[in-house]
């Protein structure tokens, strides 16, 4: 065998991202799942179009109130890691990657924020 | 073979650049960024869910026109690829296909499943844009 095996302690200064690399798998075969899963029973399983009643049945089950939080997390985060990738590959500035990557961060914390709240709080109006 | 050309900074020619595994990236980067747009336009067209049914329904009209349902096969294939082309990335890494010999093959191979399972999945979207 040629080279040893690179770890994280001899990688020198490039184990930076490791983590954000090796959790963007994780979340990556994680979402392959969870939106086969949300295409097949919004698209395949249920006659379209697409009402309020069908989608409230859903959601305001406790399961699938848990799988789509689930989701959303995990997708923002991909969503978060991928944006990143593409930044950190064109913008060298240090200030201005701080700003994009910080805005994409508030950002998208906003919009689970809001996906999260949505979810977690619909019911049957009375 | 050509000779190799010297440069003051290696850079690939473009049609270096337009290998499989170049045409690979910059798709699964391009249906990336298009899938996370769109993830944040489809939590804000949900979210309507909680302002009441008038409200749901009055955004769903939009996203539910003849031809929303011909862009959602598009959604449909950037989905495909981009789930399959990684689950091919993480075979590179964590497995053998990362061989120079399958590299071209596997790649092939994800376009032709992308393009099959576009096509038969593009149905129920195509009967609610014409509807039958």
């Amino acid at each position: 065998m040629g080279a040893p095996t690179m770890t994280r302690d001899n990688l020198g200064s490039s184990h930076a991202g490791t983590r954000d690399w090796m959790l963007q798998r994780v979340s990556g075969v994680a979402l392959v799942v969870l939106l086969f899963l949300h295409f097949f029973v919004l698209h395949y399983a249920t006659e379209g179009p697409v009402t309020y009643d069908k989608v409230m049945a859903r959601l305001t089950s406790p399961a699938w109130k848990v799988i789509d939080i689930t989701f959303v997390v995990f997708a923002l985060y991909h969503a978060v890691n991928g944006f990143r990738a593409i930044i950190d590959d064109f913008v060298h500035r240090p200030l201005l990657k701080l700003i994009l990557v910080g805005s994409l961060w508030v950002t998208a914390t906003g919009f689970g924020v809001l996906g999260i709240l949505t979810i977690a709080t619909l019911t049957v109006a009375p | 073979m050509d000779a190799p050309v010297r440069r003051p900074i290696d850079r690939p020619t473009f049609l270096r650049r337009l290998s499989p595994g170049f045409i690979a990236f910059a798709l699964h980067r391009l249906t990336g960024v298009l899938l996370g747009i769109y993830l944040f336009v489809h939590i804000w067209v949900v979210h309507h869910l909680s302002h009441g049914e008038a409200a749901f329904n009055d955004i769903m009209a939009v996203v539910q026109s003849p031809l929303f349902h011909v862009l959602e096969i598009g959604l449909l294939g950037a989905v495909l690829f981009h789930a399959l082309n990684g689950v091919r990335v993480v075979f590179v890494e964590f497995g053998r296909l990362v061989a120079r010999e399958v590299m071209g093959r596997t790649i092939f191979a994800t376009l032709v499943l992308v393009a099959v399972l576009t096509l038969v999945g593009a149905v129920p979207f195509l009967r609610l844009a014409f509807g039958h």
